[in-house]
């Protein structure tokens, strides 16, 4: 086979297997790109809580709650002083002026703690305890609330009933962000496992494909350069 | 369709590169390994701790702290327990038990990171980061780099405020930032993928990758899948072929 020939054959077979992944390679790229990642993780859907000097003086000792715990952080939640103690078995929420237990918070807890931080207009369509982390929390803890608004973009806030904390923020750019990727890292399972054999192979196939191009675009110009000469 | 293959040409022309960039620097990284890349690999799991009984009462956490306090933690540091408050001013550290005030020098910096760092060998550097750079991205600065001797180049680096690990560098990050450079084409930050140029370019290569797509259908006859239309006389020919 002739050298051009060759070029044309292999760019033309290789693009015959990776047309369609290249698009949603571009495609998803160009939508990554376009919509800024503050945007995606949902920054404008929440409200900085300010931060308000705590009175030590009127609250029960840690150590009178926290025995055999690895850690307690005194933080507010509502207006109020609370303690989230960590340890070996999970994280619980204590009211730290009184010392009684909050967690597992209820469900006017979370829709209280869920209202504090949603920062756009909308009221809350549904409040569900999951007992198992959706797909678009993987790897977080569970059980967990999810806090659904209305709006456009569904926005979504998830909130612990151990620590009364907000987990993550999601809406339906961030889900379409999500969708996005995994078609560009071809993980179709978990969408987080970039050394997959998949992908290792298709992106040296589109390596190669792109230089078969490069190669062909050599003999595509070149003979037109000859060309002219001949009719002059 | 010959509007379409001229387009794909010149877009070819004026942009292949980039999308030869891409797939190369896209395929280095799902080549390296991202244990190795995050130094997941390294990281050694903190002893089960529990909080010691005599820790200071609040009233002289305080007195200690002697400012505005608007959130509070009790937490393990290296071999200790510390309080750590969070004030208007900043971050301040005391001794759990003793009340004493904590900083974070070079010498607890390399205490904590040796803690944290699972590999047997020695630190090979300390270092205080005022500056960022590629290493430090947008971490809060001042920072300690601790560089350790092991063929990875290990550098952890922490806190200054809160002693806390709050990344980890490897060889093979350093190597994957070059590629993740080249395909968001950040090449001075390495950390934006939401610029002008990429989105422009993307745009471009976007119609290469579409109009590549659409000459497919002219590109083949029917001829070019007579091995699997009509695999028996295909054969036959090919071999009658090169008997002649």
């Amino acid at each position: 086979m002739r050298l051009p020939a060759l070029a044309r054959t292999s760019h033309k077979w290789l693009g015959l297997l990776l047309a369609i992944q290249a698009v949603f390679w571009t495609a998803g790229g160009l939508y990554m790109t376009a919509v800024h990642i503050d945007i995606i993780h949902g920054d404008r859907l929440v409200r900085p809580i300010p931060a308000t000097p705590l009175n030590l003086a009127s609250l029960v000792e840690p150590s009178a709650l926290a025995a055999g715990a690895e850690t307690v952080r005194l933080e507010t939640q509502l207006g109020r002083p609370v303690y989230i103690i960590g340890g070996s078995g999970g994280s619980r929420l204590v009211d730290a002026q009184t010392g009684a237990q909050l967690s597992p918070l209820g469900e006017a807890a979370v829709r209280a703690r869920a209202d504090a931080h949603f920062a756009e207009q909308g009221e809350i369509v549904d409040a569900e305890l999951l007992s198992e982390a959706p797909g678009e929390l993987r790897g977080r803890p569970a059980p967990l609330w999810r806090v659904q608004y209305e709006g456009a973009w569904k926005p979504t806030l998830y909130i612990s009933p151990q620590t009364g904390e907000l987990m993550a923020k999601r809406h339906d750019l961030w889900r379409t962000f999500d969708f996005v990727w995994m078609l560009h890292i071809m993980d179709y399972e978990t969408r987080d496992n970039v050394n997959n054999i998949l992908l290792r192979i298709t992106t040296w196939m589109a390596f190669i494909t792109s230089l078969t191009g490069a190669w062909l675009l050599f003999y595509s110009f070149r003979r037109r350069r000859r060309a002219r000469p001949a009719k002059a | 369709m010959f509007l379409i293959r001229t387009l794909h040409k010149w877009v070819g022309l004026i942009l292949g590169l980039q999308f030869i960039l891409w797939s190369f620097s896209g395929a280095m990284m799902a080549l390296l390994d991202t244990d190795k890349v995050s130094g997941a690999t390294s990281v050694r799991e903190p002893a089960a701790v529990v909080i010691p009984a005599a820790v200071l009462p609040l009233g002289q956490v305080a007195e200690r702290i002697g400012q505005p306090i608007t959130s509070l933690r009790l937490k393990p540091l290296g071999s200790a327990y510390v309080y750590q408050a969070a004030t208007p001013t900043g971050v301040r550290l005391i001794d759990a038990v003793t009340g004493a005030p904590l900083a974070i020098d070079a010498g607890r910096a390399s205490a904590l990171a040796t803690a944290d760092f699972s590999g047997a060998q020695a630190i090979a550097s300390v270092r205080r980061i005022t500056e960022g750079d590629v290493e430090t991205r947008k971490l809060p600065l001042p920072l300690w780099r601790v560089e350790f001797a092991d063929p990875e180049k290990t550098t952890l680096l922490l806190s200054e405020a809160t002693g806390e690990v709050l990344e980890r560098r490897t060889e093979t990050w350093r190597l994957w930032d070059v590629f993740w450079m080249i395909h968001i084409m950040d090449y001075t930050k390495r950390e934006s993928f939401n610029h002008p140029l990429i989105i422009t370019v993307a745009t471009g290569i976007l119609w290469l990758a579409i109009s590549g797509l659409i000459l497919l259908f002219r590109a083949f006859r029917p001829s070019d899948f007579s091995y699997v239309t009509e695999p028996v006389a295909r054969t036959r020919a090919a071999i009658a072929s090169r008997r002649r």
